[in-house]
């Protein structure tokens, strides 16, 4: 049989067992899904038979088998009368539609038809399998197929309609844009709050930033809130907080703004006394608790763009919000908004609560907040899945406000049965919400855990009772004395052998204890001394290295540990050559400094000691050991000889320079490494977002649009909402002084944004804010233009671009007519921008793309047409890609009339009178661009005579071929003309600065890396034996440079050496090459690192960075197979 | 939104594949994904969402089936972990449970029903009355109808008239010659005794889950006799919010069938109707263990399914356990279960014999947690009591019946 993994299946006795119970499913179908021969069924004429066939096939497909060829004859089904057949249809066409284009498109008429079907379950499906097929050519139809339905009574096909918007959107049709989006509005008008749900969803994936559509309905749609469907809801919350947020701005009483207001307004205030509660700890951790509070909503509202910025700069210093960027929560339109999410907090799906948190989180007034607090931790008992969301959340809300979660901390107590990650989240929590009246309970309870079975789970634990320690310095005491009393433990066991686990939890302890003293060393002296003591007991590298930073740290504290400093020296310099690599470090450190702190008669001991160190350092076989030892050696000797020969003259030591430099090393306050409470440096993400779950922006996240980025721009939007308000108030004929109360609210809000635009500049000039306060008006310009690079859209707009770009284009296209010359350009341009100078021969002329069969003489009764890419950019749309095509008449006679066309094209522009007509249900669909500029035609051509043509084509896909007829002599000839991803793209020439700029703008999941193996270079040099003249590098570079050039319409951005001592050794070479994406200028940057001998195979990594994720998969797919692909001579 | 979803056998083997988007997820990242799970363990199949090279993976594991969504872009992860869960639920409804072989009988209806619950990768229709109407259940009539005809269909020809109405989750008027409601309180009690034997946390998560066969629109409303020791609560959709809000009472139009209605929590609760005392010593390469099982603050109600587990701790080589009372096994992954049964009323069970630690180690510094479970029929141990069931709408007569039951959720002692 075909397949073995199923055939063991049933053969197994289980099957055996349970066959009476199968009978009467599908279960044979699955089973053996090819042991009928499925063709016939397909064609017979009972609906049962068809079923049959249909679900063999989708068995097939469940099991991951191609039975794409069955596309046809499945197609003709999709008539049938039986609603079953029908369904099944849908399924296996919606699955290879992608994949059959063109014969998916035979079943469009009868989706027209089905669209008119009384049956609303018929019209439904017919929709969504045609919105499903996502075709560029049949979008245009789609479109009319939804915009009817849209209106269709039934609430389920409106609900489909809704559905289908994100599908066309797919499609980038941005003719269509204006249509999409109107029907968005229409839908989001709906009354039927299921349809609401899906046109919410379908408002996110459509035009995300067009507010002026939920503006007209803000009121209506918050209070059908809750009764849209569950999974619409947390949908439509999104939206309106960014419509509240971008419209009217902040809340003045929520935490997001009294944070913000803290910091700048009670600066001055709080500078003073800072100095004086400076010994106050607490106070610190509080600074540090909002600080954290301020950069989470920062984050919020910060795209990446301005967060790169301001974490590259060194002012950190947040840009603050304006005061009009406020508003009061007590603001009609905030109140309604937290009024009709706040039942949402009851709900019984959890993404529901978790987005209804989300909101009152950002908006809520201070003493609202807590509303959320319940609902979260019953959320926490669903699902382990989202009971980890959830704690994932939770940890950000309770370290911006601990007080929030403190009386709750009961409920993150741990269950052994938790997984791993829920107890470290937990931990974490618990950590940052203790209090001083809980802590003891909750001491108590991480007693318990470090008796866990689970070893790293105890060594968190560990580090838990570490930061609460620091957190609550009264508990520090105790604390220590926990750890203390476990170190001992630990010794314990660690006498009797060494364990996997508990030698983590050892360091663990032995790192809280140190970031304990580290708080108040003073008071922990004795602490110290123990620890030092317990050193021969100690064997753990980490460990041991960490107590002997603590006695370097601390050598001169108190009054017993400078007496007891040479003992350990001696003991320490005793055991050296045995002790672990980082030991040796810390104990070569800790040396230096008590050299240079040491007083009194054991200067000498100290002295002889430090030699004897540095000597076995010297020699031992680590270079890291070894540079350090002559680092310090270098360093302290210096001071040592000067010391000696001033002798008492203190002055002139201490102003030799090493001294001071080893002063500033070792013997400075140098701030400790290990502090938990280190600077901010990681982005928060909105609560409820995948990206706050992957610590990193996945595609398409947005943070919170600007407060008050779109205010309403004209008059017309805000009467129209007037106007549905009052509408709406006919109908009902409720509340009627509150619309009016709300409509006055919008007009007085719209004068206070346009004045505060008029007066904008002159505030900036009156200068009581700093230079990055961004008034205003500059805000509400710069959201302007990013919604509009991100919606691909106002149309306006992208025509203006498209002009730009064309002429542009035009330009380069006239100044370098040929491929050597820009090759040239290129090659000039590296020369002088390539730092490690290697110049690479004449690239440019020896550039040549590859040549592809159109036809062969063979089939073409002796006319041969050879294509290839060229690497101009077409001047009249950037969506066009460029050919040569290479006639050659290889026959005896003379050839007549050759041409090639597109010929579905011509066929349906003559049936484009009937499209226009009213009547919907016309049959043929039409290609609403040409895939071909019409190419000139070649009136005769000579035996033997070979004739060249520029074609300009339109690809609709970046990997399937184009289906086009040749003409020749009156016969035709279909031919496929197969695309080139390589081609896709037109060079971007920009700098090595603008490479890396970009490139860190496009992390994560922008990136894609492959590597393969390149041999190219092989042939070249073990034939030029002489390799005194010909550099290995050089050879390898042309090769490589020459193979991407030919391939692909790149440009060369550098060039880097690798450095490296070995000259056979070529790893680190890397080449960077940049390209735009022709069709909608994305950047899309490549970097090819090289590794491995010269001489050998090289193993060639090739990253790609570009937005486009699909185009850059393939587009490094196709990278990687020229790469392999052993190459031709050229020449 | 979400891309694609895979179902994935216990062996890691793919079932189904039900792309979503315009571009095809190939199934190679489900080998990349079991790869990884078998390299990492416990601790991968743990994480709900996955960061793999090409896409963010939801995962969720139900009864040794994994349900994977793939999506490369931004969404709510919770939504996608919620549907993931109402497909396991739906699907678990539909065939009575969720196993390997049951869902490959049955790949045509998973399909189908996928197909209704999902489209573009947002979620079309999740009401499983509604869901019940468009496409039958398998059931011993269909089944035996497709023996004799050789065909039958599962798709329903018409759609069913909840879509359009304003109660999405009701079916559209059915008719019942009984009529009747049953309202079930079904507890569970989750604890946490620590080491010294002391009460940490005890506290209820319990359910209202109603049974009703009413013919008609009907109109319900219960009320508590003591709604206020709840402490939060979570509604089904059909819960009219406002007078919960004012009056804490639950005004409704039920779905047809079971459903459950409210969600609730009590915490701070003093006692546990059960005590479990485990004692460890352990000296000399030996440990001694024994637990002791006995009622507490006797509910009035007998107890039974009473179980005990515990896991082995790593460097126990060996256990010797013996009971007075019930059995003793020890499964795979060295999990230890005592299963009780009824605690009998004249003498107390008790556990005990000696775990042989590994040679070297003199004796034990961690010790295990254990796990019990148990049921009491008739009883809401929350306290939580039903006040009154009323019916609005209707004229017929109807019956009312109410049923309690508490049983162990997450019970813990430390040991």
């Amino acid at each position: 049989m075909m397949f073995p993994q199923f055939g063991a299946t049933a053969e197994s006795l289980s099957k055996a067992s349970t066959a009476m119970f199968r009978i009467g499913t599908d279960a044979h179908l699955y089973d053996d899904p090819e042991d009928v021969s499925i063709g016939p069924l397909l064609d017979s004429k009972f609906d049962s038979e068809k079923c049959e066939a249909l679900k063999r096939l989708l068995a097939l497909i469940a099991q991951g088998f191609d039975v794409s060829n069955f596309f046809p004859q499945v197609v003709k089904n999709v008539a049938s009368q039986s609603l079953e057949v029908k369904k099944l249809v849908y399924l296996y066409l919606l699955h290879y539609a992608e994949k059959r284009p063109n014969e998916a498109l035979l079943s469009i008429n009868c989706f027209q038809k089905d669209l008119g079907d009384t049956n609303p379950l018929v019209r439904a499906w017919a929709l969504r399998a045609m919105a499903g097929i996502r075709l560029h050519v049949i979008a245009p139809l789609v479109l009319l197929a939804v915009q009817k339905c849209a209106r269709d009574p039934s609430v389920y096909v409106r609900k489909c309609a809704a559905n289908a918007l994100p599908k066309l959107h797919d499609l980038r049709m941005e003719e269509h844009a204006s249509a999409i989006e109107e029907i968005v509005g229409l839908l989001l008008n709906d009354h039927s709050p299921g349809v609401v749900g899906a046109a919410a969803s379908a408002f996110t994936s459509v035009c995300p930033n067009n507010f002026s559509l939920i503006g007209k309905n803000y009121k209506r749609l918050c209070e059908i809130l809750p009764d849209v469907e569950e999974w619409g809801q947390i949908i439509l919350i999104g939206i309106l907080l960014r419509y509240v947020i971008a419209r009217h701005g902040l809340v003045k009483e929520s935490v997001m703004f009294s944070l913000n207001n803290n910091k700048d307004v009670g600066n001055l205030e709080e500078d003073e006394s800072y100095i004086t509660s400076i010994e106050d700890a607490s106070y610190a951790i509080d600074m540090t608790v909002s600080e954290l509070a301020n950069m989470i909503f920062q984050c919020y509202i910060e795209g990446p763009d301005e967060y790169l910025s301001r974490s590259s700069s060194t002012n950190r210093v947040p840009p603050k919000l304006d005061v009009s960027q406020y508003i009061s929560c007590s603001n009609d339109v905030v109140r309604i908004l937290l009024q009709c999410t706040s039942p949402l907090l009851w709900s019984n799906n959890s993404a529901v609560v978790l987005a209804a948190a989300g909101v009152h989180w950002i908006m809520a007034s201070k003493e609202h907040i807590k509303r959320i607090v319940k609902p979260l931790l019953f959320v926490l008992r669903s699902s382990s899945a989202s009971r980890y969301v959830v704690l994932c959340n939770i940890q950000v809300f309770a370290k911006a406000m601990p007080s929030l979660f403190a009386p709750h901390y009961e409920d993150f107590f741990i269950f052994s049965s938790d997984s791993y990650q829920i107890k470290a989240l937990k931990l974490d929590i618990l950590s940052s919400i203790a209090t001083d009246s809980s802590i003891s309970l909750i001491c108590k309870e991480f007693q318990d855990y470090i008796r866990d079975p689970d070893r790293r789970f105890s060594a968190d634990t560990v580090a838990a009772i570490g930061v609460c320690a620091q957190r609550l310095p009264n508990m520090a005491a105790s604390c220590l004395e926990g750890l203390l009393t476990l170190v001992r433990q630990e010794l314990f066991c660690g006498e009797v052998r060494s364990l996997d686990g508990e030698e983590s939890v050892l360091i663990q302890s032995i790192i809280s204890i140190k970031s304990i003293i580290k708080l108040e060393p003073s008071s922990y002296e004795k602490v110290i001394i123990r620890l030092v003591r317990s050193l021969d007991k100690i064997k753990v590298p980490t460990a041991r290295a960490i107590i002997i930073w603590m006695l370097g740290k601390y050598c001169s504290l108190g009054e017993i540990i400078p007496r007891m400093l040479s003992t350990v020296l001696k003991y320490l310099a005793q055991y050296f050559t045995s002790e672990a690599l980082e030991t040796k470090l810390q104990i070569l450190n800790t040396t230096a400094k008590v050299l240079l702190c040491i007083k009194g008669e054991d200067i000498l001991t100290v002295r002889k000691i430090w030699n004897y160190v540095i000597e076995l350092a010297e020699c031992d076989l680590n270079y890291d050991i070894r540079d350090r030892s002559r680092f310090l050696k270098k360093i302290l000797s210096s001071n040592w000889e000067s010391q000696h020969g001033a002798g008492e003259n203190s002055e002139s030591q201490k102003s030799d320079q090493s001294y001071i430099l080893a002063e500033c090393l070792f013997g400075g306050d140098t701030k400790a490494v290990r502090v938990p409470s280190e600077p901010i440096d990681y982005r928060f993400y909105l609560p409820g977002s995948l990206s706050q779950l992957v610590f990193h922006a996945a595609p398409g996240y947005e943070p919170l649009p600007k407060p008050c980025s779109q205010p309403y721009t004209d008059l017309d939007q805000y009467d129209g909402a007037a106007k549905s308000d009052s509408d709406e108030e006919e109908n009902t004929g409720t509340s009627g002084s509150l619309n009016e109360e709300s409509a006055s609210d919008y007009s007085s809000e719209q004068s206070i944004t346009a004045s505060g635009g008029v007066s904008g500049s002159d505030e900036s000039v009156s200068g009581n804010k700093g230079e990055d306060n961004a008034d205003p008006l500059i805000q509400i310009s710069d959201s302007g233009n990013v919604c509009e690079n991100q919606n691909g859209g106002a149309p306006s707009g992208t025509t203006g671009f498209q002009d730009l770009m064309s002429t542009k284009s035009l330009e380069s296209w006239l100044d370098e007519p040929t491929r050597s010359s820009k090759g040239s350009e290129i090659e000039q341009s590296r020369v002088c921008r390539s730092s490690a100078r290697i110049t690479i021969g004449n690239i440019g002329s020896r550039v040549k793309p590859k040549c592809y069969t159109l036809l062969d003489p063979a089939n073409g009764n002796g006319l041969k047409v050879h294509y290839s890419f060229l690497s101009d950019t077409s001047s009249i749309s950037s969506h066009l890609v460029c050919l040569e095509v290479l006639f050659e008449n290889c026959s005896l006679e003379p050839m007549l009339d050759i041409v090639l066309i597109d010929e579905d094209y011509s066929k349906s522009s003559d049936s484009k009178d009937q499209i226009s007509s009213p009547a919907q249900n016309t049959l043929k669909f039409h290609v609403d661009k040409p895939a071909l500029v019409s190419m000139e035609e070649i009136p005769s051509l000579e035996p033997g005579q070979t004739e060249n043509r520029m074609l300009l084509v339109r690809f609709h896909h970046h990997l399937l071929p184009l289906k086009l007829s040749l003409f020749c002599n009156d016969k035709k000839f279909p031919v496929k003309l197969k695309p080139d991803i390589g081609y896709f793209v037109k060079p971007l020439p920009i700098s090595i600065e603008d490479f890396r700029e970009k490139e860190s703008h496009l992390p994560g999941m922008f990136e894609y890396v492959r590597s393969c193996t390149f041999t190219d270079h092989i042939l070249e040099l073990n034939k030029g034996s002489n390799s005194l003249t010909e550099d290995k590098f050089l050879v390898i570079c042309e090769k490589l440079a020459l193979k991407m050039l030919s391939n692909a319409n790149l440009s060369l951005v550098s060039v880097d050496m690798p450095v490296a001592t070995n000259l056979d050794d070529a790893s680190g070479l890397c080449l960077r090459f940049s390209c735009e994406i022709l069709s909608n200028s994305m950047p899309c940057l490549i970097t090819v690192t090289v590794e491995g001998k010269c001489c050998d195979p090289l193993i060639v990594s090739v990253k790609v960075n570009c937005e486009e994720t699909v185009f850059g998969l393939n587009f490094l797919n196709r990278v990687i197979n020229f790469l392999v692909e052993p190459s031709v001579p050229h020449l | 939104m979400l891309q694609c979803i895979f179902l994935l056998s216990d062996a890691g083997e793919v079932m189904l594949e039900k792309q979503l988007s315009r571009h095809c997820v190939d199934r190679s990242i489900c080998a990349w994904f079991w790869e990884q799970a078998i390299s990492l363990g416990d601790s991968f199949k743990q994480q709900p969402v996955i960061t793999s090279p090409t896409h963010y993976i939801f995962q969720v594991f139900r009864d040794g089936i994994t349900f994977l969504g793939c999506t490369q872009v931004e969404m709510p992860p919770l939504m996608a972990i919620e549907f993931l869960c109402r497909v396991a639920d739906v699907l678990n409804d539909y065939f009575g449970a969720l196993k390997e072989d049951i869902l490959k009988d049955n790949f045509v209806i998973v399909y189908e029903l996928l197909d209704e619950m999902i489209d573009n990768g947002f979620p079309l229709t999740t009401e499983p009355s509604i869901l019940r109407e468009m496409i039958t259940p398998p059931n011993m009539v269909n089944k035996a109808l497709s023996i004799v005809t050789g065909s039958s269909s599962n798709v329903k020809d018409t759609l069913p008239r909840a879509t359009a109405s304003c109660i999405p989750w009701r079916t559209s008027e059915p008719k019942y010659s009984n009529n009747d409601v049953y309202v079930d309180l079904v507890e569970e009690m989750d604890a946490i005794i620590n080491r010294d034997g002391g009460l940490l946390k005890c506290e209820i998560y319990g359910e209202v889950q109603v049974n009703s066969h009413i013919s008609g629109l009907p109109d319900l409303t219960l009320s508590f006799k003591n709604p206020s020791i709840l402490d939060d609560v979570r509604f089904h959709p059909c819960v009219r919010f406002r007078p919960w809000e004012s009056h804490q009472i639950l005004s409704f139009v039920p779905p047809d069938g079971q459903f459950k209605l409210m969600g609730y929590r009590v915490r701070k609760l003093m006692s546990t109707p059960i005590y479990v005392k485990p004692q460890l010593t352990s000296d000399g390469g030996t440990c001694r263990l024994s637990v002791l099982v006995g009622t507490r603050n006797d509910p009035g109600k007998t107890i039974d399914s009473v179980t005990v587990q515990f896991q082995l701790p790593p460097f126990i080589i060996s256990a010797d356990l013996t009971s007075n009372h019930g059995t003793v096994n020890i499964l795979d992954k060295k999990t230890c279960i005592w299963s009780i049964g009824r605690i009998p009323k004249d003498k107390a069970p008790s556990m005990s014999g000696t775990l042989v630690i590994e040679t070297g180690l003199e004796r034990l510094h961690v010790f295990p947690s254990f796990q019990v479970g148990f049921r009491i029929m008739g009883v809401a141990l929350s306290g939580l009591q039903i006040d009154k069931l009323d019916l609005k709408n209707v004229t017929y007569r109807f019956y009312k019946g109410f049923r309690a039951l508490t049983r162990a959720g997450e019970f813990e002692i430390r040991s």
